[in-house]
């Protein structure tokens, strides 16, 4: 009877149930909604880094960690030809590419930057990175011509430079002497992290080996089956590694990237404890306002032998049902509208610039996140209990004898 | 002859403020079972402050009440409540019943507190509807009653915990002349026929008028005690 008091008290003031109901179901839409929007947004954009740039994981020599010299190779030919078969033995390694990346300078006629030069097979690279698709003008060498280049359409802007026009590039061998070669732009790249488009230029590991007369390697690129259970794949091919290589994570290679992922669930968490705070105050002043109106019942109650445990239990009842009630419909709501959203997408075009520097397309498609709906469902239901023992406790120090009378 | 219910014996009630106001003086008293007792006096000569005493809802500042056999000023604030739901009743001036039950739940309530089988609370709530003559209208809620069909459901409820005795403070403030008689009837018809004690606080004639004693309170004090 006690559950049928507490439903029936709910509605009682109904215009004031529903403001308290509709509260606590738009505050759980807008929750899931931010969630799946973060989550649409976060994934895309380590989507799109892992595709077509980091790979899942990256193989280096501890030396290059420690300062990435054009000396601190992985080893020679033979060596690398090992590993990469090594790497490919495990079931979940879709793919390896080698890369030699130098730091060096690229010069056109009017202008001259720091860059990042990576040499890559560009058959490997199509087969296991996205990078390729991120052209807008030109080719991934596809064109058979010697010392081709593809830069970053920021860096080509900043340079002064397009399609088809020679830039120098400038580097250390391996033996520490300064190289200079000219080479010729056949494609310009954009990438959704803009920071990256300004730095990284790619040649071909063959136009390397011409220039400087040897094979450099310093970077293997390994890509798996799936993102999810990236850690544990990359420490079990450590295991493989001979001394002086070092296998790491995307997250541990771009730690930026890591680290936004792992402060999203804090930062989520965090947005709906707000939200959640903002439903408590809510929820306690609609039962005080509950309780003030009904002291001569609660008083009658005391009076008649309902002792302060089963008084205190009513309130909790009640003000749980609250949330049991305006949860699941704000639950229901926010999936409903993370599905039409991640079908139809939400359009940022305005911001577009905005979030190119963050790494992410201007449309967002949120992502259902199910392991949130649990966590909603949880804070919801500790929100509305918190939210009772202030009212509960009031409820309990009314003297009867003054609550009859209305006092 | 009669065993007592009530027993009270030099019993003070002081309200502490900056003058302390005497509300019972130095009362003594003994209800023994089957009376039907009104106490009666003008507003704020203490019958009520001493009716909620004898319903263990105020504590005394000094003295005994006795209630059945039990000192109840030695009671905790829990013991208390329990005391209450077992063996008073209570019906109240503004009748008090909760507006989203029915008439039948209403009644059962009593006996849920109790741990009461649900059957055995069906079966005696809608007896004491009946008793009280209310047929018809179990399933009603407190809003589509009249003021004096509410009041029934609330002797109805004081009766539903099987308590010693029935406390009613001024049960008629607030019906007609017919509501009124009506109730008095029932209530002396539960008197008669079952035993029940019952206490009023009234200042009401029609009231003291049934009652098969009078104790007048004046002042804190009992100036008069008459029995018919």
């Amino acid at each position: 009877m006690i559950l049928k008091i507490a439903w029936r008290n709910i509605w009682r003031s109904k215009v004031r149930s529903f403001i308290v109901l509709t509260s606590i179901a738009i505050g759980i839409w807008a929750g899931l909604l931010i969630i799946g929007f973060s989550f649409g947004m976060n994934n895309e954009r380590t989507a799109a880094a892992i595709g077509s740039t980091l790979g899942h994981s990256q193989v280096h020599s501890e030396a290059f960690l420690e300062e990435p010299t054009s000396a601190a190779t992985i080893g020679d030919a033979e060596a690398v030809a090992a590993l990469q078969d090594s790497l490919l033995s495990a079931p979940y390694v879709t793919g390896v590419s080698v890369r030699g990346v130098m730091m060096g300078m690229v010069s056109a006629p009017k202008s001259a930057r720091g860059a990042r030069m990576i040499a890559v097979d560009p058959e490997s690279e199509r087969e296991n990175s996205t990078f390729p698709s991120t052209i807008i003008e030109g080719d991934f060498f596809e064109t058979k011509t010697r010392n081709s280049v593809v830069i970053g359409a920021q860096l080509a802007e900043k340079l002064g430079v397009g399609l088809r026009k020679k830039v120098v590039l400038t580097f250390q061998d391996g033996e520490g002497n300064i190289s200079r070669a000219s080479f010729r732009i056949t494609g310009i790249y954009r990438t959704l992290n803009s920071t990256w488009d300004e730095l990284n230029i790619y040649i071909k590991r063959s136009d390397l080996k011409k220039t400087i007369g040897k094979d450099l390697v310093h970077e293997l690129m390994v890509r798996y089956d799936e993102t999810e259970g990236t850690e544990e794949k990359t420490a079990e091919l450590a295991q493989m590694l001979p001394q002086g290589l070092q296998i790491l994570s995307w997250k541990r290679n771009s730690p930026e990237l890591g680290y936004a992922d792992d402060m999203m669930g804090i930062m989520l968490v965090l947005v709906l404890g707000i939200i959640m705070m903002a439903l408590l105050f809510g929820i306690v002043n609609n039962m005080l306002m509950a309780i003030l109106e009904r002291r001569r019942e609660l008083g009658m109650l005391m009076a008649v032998g309902m002792n302060k445990r089963k008084l205190f239990v009513m309130i909790l009842v009640e003000t749980l049902m609250l949330g049991f009630v305006g949860g699941p419909i704000g639950i229901v709501l926010g999936d409903l509208s993370t599905r039409v959203m991640m079908g139809i997408g939400i359009d940022l075009t305005s911001k577009k610039e905005g979030l190119a520097n963050l790494g992410v397309q201007s449309v967002i498609y949120p992502e259902i996140v199910p392991e949130y709906y649990i966590i909603v469902a949880i804070m919801v239901v500790l929100t509305a209990l918190i939210a009772a023992l202030y009212p509960a406790f009031k409820a309990l120090k009314l003297n009867p004898v003054q609550a009859i009378r209305g006092e | 002859m009669s065993k007592p219910v009530i027993k009270v014996k030099d019993l003070h009630k002081v309200y502490d403020g900056a003058v302390p106001v005497k509300a019972v003086n130095g009362i003594d008293l003994t209800i023994t079972e089957g009376e039907f007792t009104a106490l009666k006096g003008p507003s704020g000569c203490g019958k009520t402050t001493l009716l909620n005493m004898l319903g263990g809802l105020d504590a005394p500042t000094s003295g005994a009440i006795e209630v059945g056999g039990v000192d109840i000023t030695t009671l905790s604030q829990n013991e208390l409540i329990d005391f209450r739901l077992r063996n008073i009743g209570f019906v109240f001036q503004a009748y008090n019943l909760i507006p989203v039950l029915s008439a039948t739940e209403n009644v059962s309530f009593i006996m849920l507190l109790q741990n009461r089988p649900k059957e055995e609370r069906e079966q005696r709530a809608r007896q004491l509807l009946q008793s009280v003559g209310l047929t018809g209208k179990e399933d009603k809620r407190p809003g589509q009653l009249s003021g004096g069909q509410q009041q029934r459901v609330a002797v109805a409820r004081a009766l539903a915990s099987k308590p010693q005795f029935v406390l009613a403070d001024e049960p008629t403030a607030n019906l007609d002349s017919e509501s009124t008689a009506n109730l008095l009837d029932i209530m002396l018809k539960l008197n008669k026929e079952e035993g029940m004690t019952f206490v009023f606080a009234t200042h009401d004639d029609r009231v003291i008028s049934k009652a098969r004693r009078v104790v007048a309170v004046s002042d804190g004090k009992i100036v008069s005690d008459t029995t018919k």
